[in-house]
């Protein structure tokens, strides 16, 4: 303390000036609008620049866990992107959600063979059971319906065309919701006709036919034609000529559909047959 | 000697009170302010204590501060040529020393020695007072002209003072 005191009283001049120039200086930066805003401007450069230093310290040190987290991140998006994943199966993906039960199954396929010009006319897709396709799936290109897969080997299916005699489908037309079956006469490939719609509904050229919810094959609603023509035929029904959405002329890409509640429904309806 | 303490009093109040109603008011071109008022601290006695000469210098500056509405410039610019000046009287001092009983004027030891020992104060004041006003090194000449041509001034006023009001 003593110490102290005398090393005050001995430079006790030194002191004094900077004790003063203090003062002078907190005047001068409290009450100079001017030299306070210059005072303040430097003061966050300067700590502006020290805090850039320092975070440029910081992240140097923090290199390796940046890179480490870099490493993790790589590989979770790795373990993301489609080409680490090999093809293990060619059933279709199965979700299951107990508020939407799944009912259609769609499995896209090539057309590899087709014809047009017979009665009797088949397509051949290049998938097969391994697909899982399975007789008696509906089969419907991005226009309208193309027909019914009626033999399947490993590798191909057969389908059953709309241009064959032997295929029948339930169609409705949209606007009215009158159904009937709908037969392809063998003439043309652009042509089928709707029969069994009653005389009283009132037919227009244009309306649009489509699959009636009453087939287990295919989903309801899907496109199959637009009416073109419509005459009574013995009095009481209407056969109505169709021009088919689907141009088998020019056929390549095909979705197959597999209704997974087929096996139920004709279970049930052919036990309330038996009865 | 008794005389001394009212006799720098006065001075005091009377250099303040030429600067603040005359000197404050003359700018030669807008740019050069001469202060008097440092005469005050140049004619302090020798014998003065240092302690007391820092204490007169702040508030000599404090108060032309106040009356010229610029708070800390002037006082930061006198304290320090306060502080300077024992050193600068220690650096120029005739060869045998100052005599007790003197004062530092020209009618003691000179006007060449007056004028040396005054500039060089002047000058250290001036240059701090304008740098700390524009309170930055960019156009550090355009200040500098300042201080050059201010101390110049300044220094003018006050030689002529001296032959002014202390004859022999």
């Amino acid at each position: 303390m003593r110490n102290l005191l005398r090393f005050i009283v001995r430079h006790h001049f030194i002191i004094l000036f900077i004790l003063f120039e203090t003062i002078a200086f907190f005047l001068l930066f409290q009450y100079n609008t001017f030299h306070k805003a210059k005072i303040v401007t430097l003061t966050n450069s300067v700590r502006g620049g020290f805090s850039r230093v320092f975070i440029n310290i910081k992240e140097y040190v923090s290199l390796r866990e940046e890179n480490r987290k870099l490493i993790e991140e790589n590989n979770k998006l790795y373990n993301l992107i489609r080409s680490s994943y090999r093809i293990n199966s060619f059933e279709s993906l199965n979700v299951n959600d107990s508020v939407y039960k799944r009912k259609y199954i769609y499995t896209d396929a090539k057309v590899i063979n087709n014809s047009t010009n017979k009665q009797y006319n088949y397509i051949t897709l290049n998938k097969g059971k391994n697909h899982g396709i399975e007789p008696d799936m509906a089969v419907l290109s991005n226009d309208g319906i193309v027909g019914i897969v009626k033999d399947v080997t490993e590798n191909y299916s057969s389908v059953i065309s709309l241009l064959n005699r032997n295929f029948k489908v339930n169609a409705k037309i949209k606007r009215t919701g009158y159904f009937g079956p709908l037969l392809w006469t063998g003439k043309g490939h652009s042509k089928a006709i709707l029969t069994d719609i009653p005389h009283h509904v009132q037919i227009l050229v244009g309306d649009t036919v489509v699959t009636s919810g009453y087939s287990t094959i295919f989903p309801e609603g899907y496109m199959i034609g637009i009416t073109s023509d419509y005459k009574l035929k013995g009095g009481n029904y209407y056969e109505i000529t169709v021009d088919l959405a689907t141009d088998f002329k020019n056929l390549s890409s095909v979705q197959v559909v597999k209704n997974l509640y087929r096996e139920e429904q004709i279970e049930l309806e052919k036990s309330a047959e038996s009865d | 000697m008794i005389k001394v303490l009212p006799r720098n009093i006065v001075r005091f109040i009377v250099l303040i009170l030429a600067q603040i109603l005359i000197f404050n008011n003359i700018q030669f071109s807008g740019y050069i302010n001469p202060y008097i008022y440092v005469l005050f601290i140049l004619l302090v006695p020798f014998e003065t204590p240092k302690w007391m000469l820092l204490v007169s210098a702040l508030l000599l500056g404090l108060t032309i501060d106040i009356f010229s509405d610029t708070l800390g410039m002037h006082s930061i610019a006198t304290v320090f040529m306060a502080f300077i000046r024992p050193y600068v009287l220690n650096i120029i001092s005739p060869r045998d020393g100052y005599e007790s009983g003197t004062f530092p004027r020209v009618s003691y030891y000179g006007l060449a020695w007056f004028t040396r020992y005054a500039s060089i104060l002047i000058l250290a004041h001036h240059f701090v007072l304008f740098y700390i006003e524009i309170f930055r090194f960019g156009n550090f000449f355009s200040t500098f002209f300042r201080v050059i041509f201010s101390t110049i001034f300044s220094l003018g006023f006050i030689i002529l003072s001296q032959f002014f009001v202390y004859r022999h």
